[in-house]
């Protein structure tokens, strides 16, 4: 009886187009519009070179370091600035018209800048400017020192060094872009609900037809709930696994030495989906379009409560009324995911996961309370 | 005895649904339940199958009580909802196939039943289509081979002819009564009175959750007081003419509307004999002449002072 | 006027859902585009004190003089040295730089080592970028003292860095009285518009061509003795009636809390670009109700066009950060144009031709996606009824 309706159930959801997009298709294509609009900041080729206009007159011509300086950031492969060189009233002109993003000019010995609005752009190129004149003043009172060896000392201007390393709770390189993936796959997990409210109006008689066609069958009523149900999670735990082998090996998302967590998190995150909308579904005896209306709306402020849509938030709520981030399930599901990215350690994780697994036991207890009862009081 | 349902008391709030509903459903009979849209069929339908809970009474089938968890009892009893309930997502034979393999669980058997009950509702034509596909028709028969393609010894339709066309009305009654022949007890619900008339044995008359009369048709028939319908299509009556034809025996009532004299006269032989004379003894011109037996919604008239269907 | 007034009434019965949408999306727009405007895109010019834990394992004049430097650009919050509470401070957001000095970082940077100091940040924040660039150029200037000076002191090489690092370039702002800033919330705003109200309007005008695409209907239609072009007039009328509202309303919105900075001349170039946007969205709209077959798939097609449009356009991501690859895809969709001439007027200072010449050429092009997008829609839904 089991694997007759399991096997049945597997066909129906495989063949449930809608249901197919929107808890793989979706989140699949939402991958890679993260994807095409992250993947520039992930490969740290951020900025396209940076027109500018130097305003050439006299003075500009006397300022030699800075004209070196400007034209070394504006030669090469991988050039900060595309340079030109013009008459005043012509760089005001190609500020004007935005062909420039600032142009620069000298006076009184000194760069200064001329912009029309405080962009990224426009702050590089003061960070720029800042940069080399703090340089010339280091270098002016060097000279001004009895320095050891002044030739050496311009090779050691050019040679810009960093001297900061970023480190991380996890061994993989540190990505801020993990972050929207993870955003994604709690999404994705959450759109579990949907399968699970399915399974819910397929077996209770109140809801449809077709269940009060099987609770008149000789089959024990959670025997065929748990029997489909499996199907639901089989479904579903595939589609998070497509979900993730995607990210990994299409996108070349790196989820680091991880991944095991990564695996585990997303298991349990889709367990919590569906039992969560087994429960609503279960809880709400209503038409199935309030029922979507409130697993759409719950799982939407669940997530806007756990940042997903503005980061700050999460925040906010951790802050001021940190209950709510330990019973909203989304936000539970964000931060064993964050977690990962940011702790070595894994308390704070399992505590998430842990916390999880008690809403997974307490959404399928109260869902199994509900749909125990085998004689329904109106159909 | 098939099923007996003994004082059935269900009340939805302030509304009573079922008011102390008895009957019995013996051995081979095609068993009508008959009543208006409302008048608690579906109810007492679903009480029968422990799918509702009721306030009052008891229910028995193939003589022992009914449970939600008596699965020897569901295992031979078949359902057809009144509302089309399938899988969109399965093709004709997968739907039969999975509601039969509920009760069936040898394989081959299965497949012999599912051939079976497709044959039976003459979807061979339809096997491989899904729901969405077919016409409303072609639906409801689909809707009865997923309910009674493992053979049940009891059946039970509820309301299966709801908007369906002739022909396949016609196709449905007719296999209903095939199911019956070959040895399943029915209980059918309608409130076509033509229908239950047609293949019904016996007929229990339902209205606001009571029964109002049971019996077969011709019992039913002879419970009321009316015998025969007497229509005259006629130009003129006089208004004394007709109080003369009140006069007549066996005559109830008599009304001249539209240019038609509608007598209702009641049980005797020579109704229609009293009436001819009583035209030409008064020289009245008339067209035609036709006499009505009771159909089953005068008996729902007389008794409850309704219309069967409004 | 018949057809007219029947899509006006099919639209009311859909005005709760889309009302939910209008709502959400304005919700949304409201939110992100507020979040923006306090995130100040300036972060570089001025930029606000980020919060920062600074842990030294040594106490040098040489990391004194850097927290010093620091300070001016940071404040500090003492953090006990401890893995979890460490990352319970960036998790829950108290710091967003964790900045560690490992022990004999001073002795071995003033004897001309290799050294580094690490960090730990909370991701894709402004001010960490500024703090590295602070850092680097702090050590970078020290490193030059080193390399040069003999003998050199802790104190005196932060006695020189103080007054280099001192020196600061001058900006001006060249701007006609308004200042630029003033537009960030309102281009963020239009910028969203352009993800809210397509799918408010693809789900609208989808809910109405699918009446109209009925085949029975549209059978039942074709037998009236109304043209087929009186038909196809009323229709769309009544889809540009729809835009219009949605357009009004979505507009009015923006006006309702941003106000103040929305009487000048810039503002009237937003709405103008996001009017002929929402002529184009219509186009969209119908072409996409031309072509969805079913009703459960209309949110489907919304949300993958408009999530996708607004990923790759500019309107989620800022569109110099966007790969160029990328944006030359999406320089084959009018949402890109959208967003390149909302952003275009946002710089405006002036409004002569040359100025605003790019914004004129960039509504234009919108304007002929709206035609092409019609067209396309008005043969396909040609061959559909002939189906």
């Amino acid at each position: 009886m089991f694997t007759h309706i399991f096997c049945n159930r597997l066909k129906c959801l495989l063949r449930d187009k809608e249901n197919i997009f929107w808890t793989m298709v979706f989140p699949v294509l939402l991958a890679i519009f993260f994807y095409l609009a992250l993947s520039n900041i992930q490969q740290g080729e951020v900025f396209q070179s940076i027109k500018i206009a130097v305003v050439d007159n006299a003075e500009y011509q006397k300022a030699e370091h800075l004209k070196t300086a400007l034209n070394e950031a504006a030669t090469g492969k991988s050039k900060l600035f595309d340079l030109t060189h013009a008459a005043r009233e012509e760089a005001e002109q190609l500020l004007e018209q935005d062909k420039v993003a600032a142009y620069l000019f000298v006076e009184g010995g000194r760069p200064k800048l001329a912009v029309k609005k405080s962009g990224i752009r426009q702050s590089i190129v003061k960070s720029f400017l800042d940069s080399y004149q703090q340089t010339a003043a280091s270098v002016n009172s060097i000279l001004k020192n009895k320095p050891r060896d002044p030739q050496q000392l311009l090779n050691s201007i050019g040679d810009r060094r960093q001297y900061v390393v970023e480190v991380s709770g996890t061994a993989a390189e540190p990505d801020s872009v993990l972050i929207y993936f993870y955003s994604l796959i709690a999404m994705a997990c959450f759109y579990g609900g949907f399968l699970g409210m399915r399974e819910i109006t397929d077996i209770e008689a109140n809801i449809s037809p077709l269940a009060a066609r099987i609770n008149v069958s000789p089959v024990h009523k959670l025997k065929a709930f748990l029997s489909s149900m499996s199907a639901s999670v089989l479904i579903h735990l595939a589609e998070m696994f497509i979900l993730l082998l995607f990210l990994r090996y299409v996108l070349r998302v790196d989820f680091g030495s991880k991944s095991v967590y990564v695996v585990i998190t997303t298991i349990t995150g889709s367990l919590t989906g569906l039992s969560f909308g087994a429960f609503i579904s279960a809880l709400v005896k209503k038409s199935e379009g309030i029922k979507i209306a409130i697993l759409v709306g719950g799982t939407m402020t669940g997530s806007f409560l756990s940042g997903m849509m503005y980061l700050e938030m999460k925040y906010i709520v951790s802050q001021h009324v940190p209950l709510l981030a330990y019973i909203n399930p989304v936000n539970l599901l964000t931060d064993a995911f964050y977690s990962l990215y940011y702790y070595d350690t894994m308390s704070r994780y399992l505590l998430n996961i842990g916390i999880l697994g008690f809403f997974i036991v307490f959404f399928c207890a109260c869902t199994y309370f509900i749909i125990r009862r085998r004689k329904y009081a109106s159909l | 005895m098939i099923v007996r349902v003994k004082n059935l008391v269900k009340r939805y709030g302030e509304l009573l649904a079922l008011d102390h509903l008895s009957f019995t459903v013996n051995d081979g009979e095609v068993f009508g339940l008959l009543g208006p849209n409302g008048s608690g069929k579906t109810t007492a339908i679903n009480c029968i199958l422990s799918l509702l809970e009721y306030d009052k009474g008891e229910v028995e089938i193939f003589g022992r009580p009914m449970r939600p968890d008596a699965y020897d009892i569901k295992r031979e009893i078949g359902i057809v909802m009144q509302n089309v309930a399938v899988y969109n997502e399965l093709t004709v034979y997968e739907n039969i196939d999975y509601f039969c393999g509920l009760y069936v669980e040898d394989k081959k058997l299965r497949k012999r039943l599912v051939e079976e009950a497709i044959n039976f509702v003459g979807l061979k034509d339809f096997k491989g289509y899904y729901p969405k596909k077919l016409s409303g028709g072609l639906l409801r028969r689909l809707n009865i081979a997923c309910g009674i393609a493992h053979k049940p010894k009891l059946i039970i339709l509820d309301e299966p002819t709801v908007a369906v066309d002739p022909q396949s009305r016609y196709k449905i009654l007719e296999g209903i009564l095939e199911l019956n022949r070959l040895g399943a007890t029915v209980i059918y619900t309608s409130h076509y009175m033509e229908e239950v008339e047609q293949i019904c044995s016996r007929i229990m008359i339902i209205d606001k959750g009571r029964a109002i009369a049971t019996g077969t048709k011709d019992e039913l028939k002879a419970m009321i007081t009316l015998g025969e319908k007497i229509t005259v299509e006629s130009q003129h009556i006089t208004p004394g003419q007709l109080n003369r034809l009140r006069a007549l025996p066996h005559v109830m009532e008599a009304e001249y509307k539209n240019k038609q004299l509608v007598i209702k006269s009641g049980k005797g032989a020579n109704n229609l004999e009293a009436v001819l004379d009583f035209i030409k003894k008064e020289k009245i011109q008339y067209g035609k002449i036709y006499s009505e037996l009771p159909t089953l919604n005068d008996v729902f008239l007389e008794i409850t002072g309704k219309q069967l269907r409004d | 006027m018949q057809v007219f007034k029947l899509c006006l009434r099919v639209l009311k019965k859909n005005i709760p859902s889309l009302l939910i949408y209008v709502v959400i999306f304005l919700a949304i727009s409201l939110i992100m585009a507020l979040a923006h405007t306090n995130e100040q895109e300036d972060a570089l010019f001025s930029p606000s004190k980020s919060n920062i834990a600074f842990l030294s394992a040594e106490e040098t004049p040489l990391v004194r003089g850097l927290k010093e430097e620091l300070g001016k650009v940071a404040n500090f919050v003492e953090l006990p040295d401890d893995a979890e509470a460490l990352q319970d401070a960036l998790f829950f957001r108290e710091v967003s730089y964790i900045l560690r000095v490992p022990e004999g970082f001073s002795e071995r940077f003033m004897n001309g080592e290799q050294v580094q100091l690490e960090k730990t940040i909370v991701p894709d924040s402004f001010s960490n970028a500024y703090l590295d660039l602070k850092i680097d150029q702090y050590l970078n200037s020290a490193r030059l003292y080193v390399e040069q000076i003999e003998d050199l002191s802790q104190e005196s090489l932060v006695q020189y860095l103080k007054s280099d690092l001192s020196a600061d370039t001058p900006v001006e702002l060249k701007t006609n009285g308004v200042k630029a800033a003033d537009h960030v919330y309102t281009n963020y705003y239009f910028n969203y518009l352009a993800y809210s109200m397509l799918a408010v309007l693809i789900l609208g005008t989808s809910a109405l061509m699918l009446v109209y695409h009925d085949q029975d209907l549209q059978r039942r239609n074709a037998c009236s003795p109304l043209s087929p072009g009186s038909f196809n007039r009323q229709f769309f009328l009544a889809i540009l009636v729809f835009t219009g509202l949605t357009w009004f309303l979505m507009v009015i919105f923006c006006f309702l809390f941003n106000f103040k900075n929305l009487v000048n001349i810039n503002a009237v170039f937003f709405v103008a670009n996001s009017f002929v946007f929402a002529v184009c969205a219509a186009g969209i709209s119908f072409l996409v109700g031309n072509m969805v077959k079913s009703e459960s798939s209309i949110p489907a097609v919304c949300n993958v066009l408009t999530l996708g449009l607004a990923f790759i356009s500019g309107v989620f991501v800022p569109a110099e950060l966007l790969g160029s690859s990328v944006l030359k895809v999406a320089s084959f969709t009018p949402t890109y144009w959208y967003v390149a001439a909302n952003n275009r007027i946002a710089a405006l200072a002036s409004f002569n031709y040359a100025s605003l010449q790019p914004v004129f050429s960039a509504m234009l092009i919108q304007a002929g996606f709206a035609l092409a997008f019609i067209a396309i829609a008005l043969v396909l839904g040609k061959k559909r009824r002939l189906e």
